[in-house]
């Protein structure tokens, strides 16, 4: 087997400000970036306004042309699918799961993920109310628990800031009688706060059974009880229907899904003198039907105290409380069959120290302490540093500890098959990258070493599948990721991987280089944008151990840009056109599902 | 005076709505016939992203169907009912049709009842040669005794 030294260049670029924003004197910031929670984690920060104005179809695909270590598979214009000929796999540094287990997403401090087949849905996000995304490679099991093993996705979502009424409406139409429905309304006035948005996404697709219709609509209030005090609500309520099309050498046209999901949340906010507090309930349940009979009903229901004290000067430490339940229900209607599901529990403890003796160094270390029902006790644990060395230059490591529960589909579900006795999987996650930023430029070089254990694999085909822990992989690799930013009229960005994934090479590619550039011309009211993008991937197989190798992907977008905002109203107008794939090349990232041709979207969107 | 040129900003409008529309509009398209047998039976024949959810006896063909650009075989499912009516005689399932003997004669002496499958059976087939379609092409592609061989390649069912 071929040991490959991956090359990876990091991203870790300053936010780039939405365009509107920009102001008519030139202003170059020299900063360090900002830490987040964890100021040693690797992590990529992507700004909301980013991800809409993106060429790619949909939002998760949008966040891995920002970031060349995080994969994400596709099978047509913008619809990712449920269960079989599902795309949208997630994968950072060598850890995905079967699907998507391996990698958490967190949408505003809540976990997101189905309760009985324990990942979340490709198809759920939209950026309409994005605020900013924060990646974070390498996982983060101690602040966030389950699931967090090769990464977590952070989704923050957007209020006003101060009083006033924002609408914001984008309409799109195209290829494959594609249609794009966006709107959202953000209003503040006094202590309360509103955000609400509407999505709506509906295709034939590019062959028969692709196509599909998604629908999104979420709804957020908060109240300032008193200034230090704040209360939320939020609903994200989505319906999901469409079908899987199968290969192209075999397509279906009737392999339909159709799933309802909703997710509540609560959020109570209290920022004290040197403390603050932060308690969310969570509650998740989905509703999914099948073509083939398939019926199921999953819940998650959890809940998470967390506490931050400013100790003494540069010491801050994080405290907090965490439990999580799973169950569900699974029959077969037309057979008639009840699948029996136990649920499953844990409650966790866990702290973090982040000690700054010095302006330009910072330790971290932090532990978690977890009970669950099925699998007893459970540690888990992190530590890192940080260090500006010079002006512009930095370095920083981390080593952590990282864990997943088995699914409820895994212990019980013959989907294709089934083991009760499977046992958590564990990864221990190393790190250690240098970053150098000023003016204008940008470089970060990261190395790492993914080592997991216990990992949940299936093998065989059906009927005589089966699913066991299997014993250590170790995956190496290296990212780097350069931005020039504002250099005259451009911005250009360029990220690459190149990692030794090992045996385990289904939906795990070796390499992948995204690119982007931005032009950018403002004249008074009117500015004119145009972006090319694109993305190289390589060593993409169908199987593990190297079986079923799938063509290297290639392609670019084109987009263009008008916008119209004039300094005394307060209006933003901006029609645009995407030309996706105007090369017209023919490829796949999973076998025999192909990806469109040149295809086509316009569109307008409008802010008051 | 009458304006001889269209308004400009319609002419761009149609070119966006032409470029919106158009592009599934210059998929290649394929026609597929059944010249195997007349005693056989093809259907839920599929070739690069179409499909064709029908049962096409000897001589008829499909009706054009828009696929994806580039190559595959043609796949379909087959019923030979000769050769089904064939083994039901032998087995003696259907009433009044039995297997002749040497002499021409019904033959008396049927298989055991409960080793009989009555159930006819489509198996999995496709044409041994690749077809390529390309854009704006048109293509009648012909199922031929010489041409066929079982397909191997369906997919199972996946789970969820």
């Amino acid at each position: 087997m071929a040991v490959i030294i991956a090359f990876w260049i990091q991203f870790s670029l300053p936010a780039v400000p939405p365009a509107e924003e920009i102001p008519t004197q030139e202003i170059v910031v020299v900063a360090a970036r900002l830490p987040g929670q964890d100021p040693s984690a690797d992590s990529s920060q992507i700004d909301g306004q980013r991800l809409r104005r993106s060429a790619r179809p949909s939002a998760l695909e949008a966040i891995a042309q920002e970031a060349a270590d995080v994969y994400v598979s596709s099978r047509g214009a913008g619809i990712h699918g449920i269960a079989s000929g599902a795309s949208g796999s997630i994968n950072i540094r060598g850890l995905g799961g079967s699907p998507n287990t391996q990698v958490l997403v967190v949408e505003d401090d809540v976990p997101d993920y189905q309760g009985i087949f324990g990942h979340p849905i490709p198809d759920a996000y939209t950026p309409f109310l994005i605020e900013d995304v924060r990646v974070i490679k390498g996982g983060d099991s101690v602040l966030w628990g389950t699931n967090a093993m090769g990464g977590v996705i952070l989704i923050k979502n957007r209020w006003l800031h101060r009083d006033g009424l924002e609408i914001m409406n984008d309409t799109g139409y195209g290829s494959y009688q594609s249609l794009r429905e966006n709107a959202a309304l953000l209003w503040r006035r006094g202590d309360w706060d509103i955000a609400g948005a509407l999505s709506v996404l509906r295709t034939d697709g590019q062959r028969v059974g692709a196509g599909g219709v998604n629908v999104i609509g979420v709804v957020g209030a908060r109240l300032r009880l008193r200034p230090e005090l704040r209360l939320s609500l939020s609903n994200k309520l989505l319906h999901l229907s469409g079908g899987d099309p199968g290969p192209a050498s075999h397509p279906n046209d009737d392999h339909w899904y159709d799933v309802w999901r909703d997710s509540l949340s609560l959020r109570l906010d209290y920022d004290g003198e040197n403390y603050s507090l932060r308690l969310v309930p969570y509650f998740h349940i989905g509703i999914h039907r099948l073509y083939d009979g398939f019926y199921s009903q999953d819940y998650l229901g959890g809940g998470n105290l967390v506490c931050d004290f400013d100790l003494i000067e540069g010491l801050k430490l994080k405290l907090g409380a965490a439990g999580e339940w799973v169950d569900g229900l699974v029959e077969d209607r037309i057979a008639r069959e009840h699948q029996p599901v136990d649920p499953s529990g844990n409650l966790s403890v866990y702290g973090q120290l982040t000690y700054t003796p010095a302006e330009s160094l910072t330790f971290m270390a932090g532990a978690r302490g977890m009970y669950h029902t099925s699998y007893g006790a459970i540690g888990l644990y992190k530590a890192g540093a940080r260090w500006e060395f010079a002006q512009g230059f930095f370095l920083r490591s981390r080593l952590a500890r990282n864990f997943r529960q088995p699914t409820l589909r895994e212990l019980y579900l013959p989907f294709p098959t089934a083991n009760p006795d499977l046992k958590p999987e564990y990864a221990l996650n190393w790190d250690f990258g240098l970053a150098f930023e000023r003016g204008h430029f940008s470089l970060s070089v990261s190395g790492f070493r993914t080592a997991a254990e216990n990992l949940i694999k299936y093998f065989g085909a059906w009927p005589s599948a089966e699913v066991v822990n299997i014993d250590q992989i170790t995956v190496w690799g290296i990212s780097a990721q350069m931005a020039l930013a504002k250099l005259g009229p451009l911005d250009v960005r360029l990220s690459g991987e190149w990692q030794d994934v090992g045996r385990y090479t289904r939906q795990n590619p070796e390499g992948r280089l995204t690119f982007t550039v931005d032009w950018l011309h403002t004249f008074g009211a009117h500015a004119i944008m145009a972006t090319l993008s694109g993305e190289w991937v390589h060593g993409l197989y169908m199987g593990n151990y190297g079986r079923d190798p799938i063509p290297d992907v290639f392609y670019i977008d084109l987009s263009a840009r008008y916008r119209y905002s004039p300094a005394d109203a307060r209006f933003v107008v901006e029609p645009y056109l995407v030309l996706a794939n105007p090369l017209d090349r023919h490829y796949a990232y999973i076998k025999d599902y192909p990806m469109p041709g040149f295809h086509v979207l316009a569109g307008l969107m409008v802010k008051i | 005076m009458i304006n001889r040129y269209p308004d400009k900003t319609l002419v761009l409008l149609a070119v966006l709505i032409s470029l919106a529309g158009g592009c599934d509009l210059a998929y290649p398209e394929t026609v597929v016939v059944n010249k195997l047998d007349q005693r056989v039976l093809v259907r839920n024949l599929s070739f690069n992203g179409c499909l064709w959810n029908t049962v096409l006896a000897y001589g008829e063909a499909t009706s054009p169907g828009r696929c994806l650009p580039g190559e595959d075989r043609v796949h379909f499912e087959k019923f030979d009912a000769g050769a089904y009516c064939q083994k039901q005689a032998d087995d003696g399932t259907i009433e009044g049709v039995c297997a002749c003997n040497t002499d021409g004669q019904p033959d008396d002496n049927p298989m055991d009842s409960g080793l009989s499958n009555e159930v006819p059976t489509w198996f999995n087939y496709q044409t041994i040669s690749s077809f390529r379609a390309g854009y704006r092409e048109f293509h009648i592609f012909e199922l031929t005794p010489k041409d066929i061989e079982q397909d191997f390649s369906v997919p199972g069912p996946y789970g969820h």
